[in-house]
């Protein structure tokens, strides 16, 4: 005598049981489709697993009949655009981070240099005019939208139909190149300070104005 | 007093921070150590005192005249100000 089943002991099995012969043969073929998306095995078996658990978890969406080799390699698509969105996010926001950074390190260059007041002390209007027409259009159309004309970072990404996270990027990438260039033309034009010697090493704890 | 690691935590956020997209909380956290530590006060100090030497570049950027007449031209053969073609 067997256990009567329970409410849904049934439709699971049966479930797994249609996933199993019309998802699951077609493993090899989403595997080529992964390939060809990611250009690594590493990335591919990821991308081949999230597949078939999104599908697995959705498999009462696809209808008996249809292709399901197809319906599968959409939702590899979908999957692996995905996680290149997620994975650009992440490098953006660590490009961000390394761009403040590099801008400290830009300061401390300058501090050494004895120009690092060059922004309050010169007119370097014509200068800074020079090195954003020097940028690389991409650079170059952000930094004037947002630093120049005052959009939002959201407005900028609406005009230019790029990602948020693509405008930061490039933002912050533009005022580090024009800071380098703007560096260089005080140097260049004479303007340190011959007696400023300020150690350009980090101090933690130092009290401002102490 | 505030250590290397919270010196490089909070410079790593100067752009978000001077731009002000940080969180209230990251906010509070770095203008407090800002407060406490004046090398990353002057690193910050520096960024927007940057910004504002570019804000002020502004007019390198005014459009020509020429193409700002074409422009208005252009405008008033479509009736803009009257139409006519007597825009300035």
């Amino acid at each position: 005598m067997t256990l009567p089943p329970t409410d849904d002991q049934p439709q699971r099995s049966e479930r797994d049981e249609t996933f199993a012969t019309t998802a699951l043969p077609h493993l090899s073929t989403i595997v080529r489709v992964a390939t060809a998306l990611t250009g690594n095995a590493a990335d591919t078996e990821d991308l081949v697993q999230e597949t078939f658990l999104r599908a697995y978890r959705h498999w009462h969406t696809f209808q008996p009949g249809s292709d399901c080799k197809s319906w599968l390699a959409t939702i590899c698509r979908h999957t692996f655009a995905e996680l290149r969105r997620r994975a650009n996010r992440s490098i953006a926001v660590d490009d961000q981070e390394l761009e403040s950074l590099a801008t400290a390190r830009l300061h401390n260059t300058a501090r050494a240099k004895g120009v690092d007041d060059m922004f309050a002390r010169l007119d370097l209007g014509p200068a800074i005019a020079t090195a954003i027409r020097a940028l690389e259009p991409h650079y170059r159309d952000v930094v004037l939208l947002v630093d120049v004309d005052g959009f939002s970072y959201e407005e900028v990404a609406s005009s230019l139909d790029i990602p948020v996270g693509t405008v930061r990027s490039r933002l912050y990438r533009a005022r580090r190149q024009l800071q380098e260039a703007l560096l260089d033309f005080a140097v260049d034009a004479g303007f340190a300070a011959a007696s400023y010697t300020l150690p350009p090493d980090h101090h933690p704890g130092e009290r401002r104005n102490a | 007093m505030p250590d290397r690691a919270e010196c490089e935590a909070v410079v790593r956020q100067l752009w978000p921070f001077v731009d002000g997209i940080v969180s209230e909380s990251q906010r509070e956290f770095i203008v407090r150590h800002l407060e406490q530590c004046a090398p990353c006060a002057d690193h910050f100090d520096f960024a927007r005192s940057f910004l504002e030497a570019v804000a002020e570049a502004k007019p390198y950027f005014d459009v020509d005249a020429g193409l700002s007449d074409r422009v208005m031209a252009a405008l008033g053969q479509e009736g803009f100000g009257g139409g006519g073609g007597g825009a300035s």
